[in-house]
């Protein structure tokens, strides 16, 4: 490592950021159909939420991406955040971050476009986001200088069985249904005779 | 009363209306949400229509002609 290490600092803080943000954003989006809070979480919320967490999720991962073309620690190109696996620093584990970025925005992308590309189509699309968060977990373990402390370790394993038990739940649990409303009677029209 | 209409490309088949309004909505045996009824007076649809996870269920007041939901 040579030079200022601020970008350095920073590409490290954006990335576990960025992870942090995936994790959450797939968990709000796997109680949407299983409903662990009943009440306390409408669906609709939910989607909101996800959707919410995803793009914040994005946004660190372009600071994230931002900080290692500023950073001279270790010399990182335009092309080696797009093309998975030419980057020179630990190719491998660079290249997986990359795809699971691109597949992040594709995803994203996709819920806009339901309509073109067909609710069959997005479904599959969005069970990438298992093989991404897989990528993500598997980019910041081999990648992260910090993936040695004990704090950065209970990260990955404590948001790796968070998502895990959240799928559990949502495969295993029947949803906690809505109540409707009573449906408001009509005025009686005679009264008191 | 109030106008359902459902856009079957954006319903992925959660069943939260019909949890929510189970004599409007149903789910098929594709995934896809039908309204049992075009037309109906119970406010449920409303909130079957904003707790949609998808907004795949838009509600129309037929007095005003606006949508409502």
């Amino acid at each position: 490592m040579k030079g200022d290490p601020t970008f350095w600092i920073l590409a490290r803080a954006t990335g576990l950021a960025a992870y942090a943000l995936l994790t959450a954003s797939v968990l709000a989006g796997l109680v949407v159909k299983s409903r662990p809070f009943g009440k306390a979480m409408k669906p609709a919320t939910a989607v909101d939420l996800h959707r919410t967490l995803a793009l914040l999720a994005l946004g660190a991962v372009g600071g994230h991406v931002a900080a290692l073309l500023a950073d001279h620690a270790v010399e990182i190109g335009v092309l080696d955040v797009l093309v998975p696996g030419i980057a020179p620093y630990r190719p491998l584990a660079t290249g997986l971050g990359v795809a699971a970025a691109e597949l992040m925005v594709l995803v994203y992308a996709s819920f806009s476009l339901r309509r073109r590309i067909g609710q069959k189509n997005w479904r599959r699309l969005h069970w990438t986001t298992y093989g991404l968060f897989a990528l993500a977990a598997a980019h910041g373990v081999l990648t992260g200088s910090d993936s040695g402390e004990p704090w950065a370790l209970g990260l990955y394993l404590g948001s790796i069985g968070a998502v895990a038990a959240a799928t559990a739940w949502r495969a295993l649990v029947p949803p906690a249904k809505p109540r409707p409303r009573p449906r408001p009677q009509p005025a009686a029209t005679t009264e008191g005779a | 009363m109030y106008r359902i209409v459902i856009d079957g490309s954006l319903c992925s088949g959660f069943g939260t209306c019909a949890d929510l309004a189970p004599e409007q909505f149903e789910v098929g045996p594709d995934g896809i949400a039908k309204a049992r009824v075009g037309e109906s007076d119970d406010p449920n649809v409303l909130e079957a229509a904003a707790q949609c996870p998808m907004g795949a269920i838009a509600v129309f007041d037929l007095a005003s002609g606006e949508q409502a939901a």
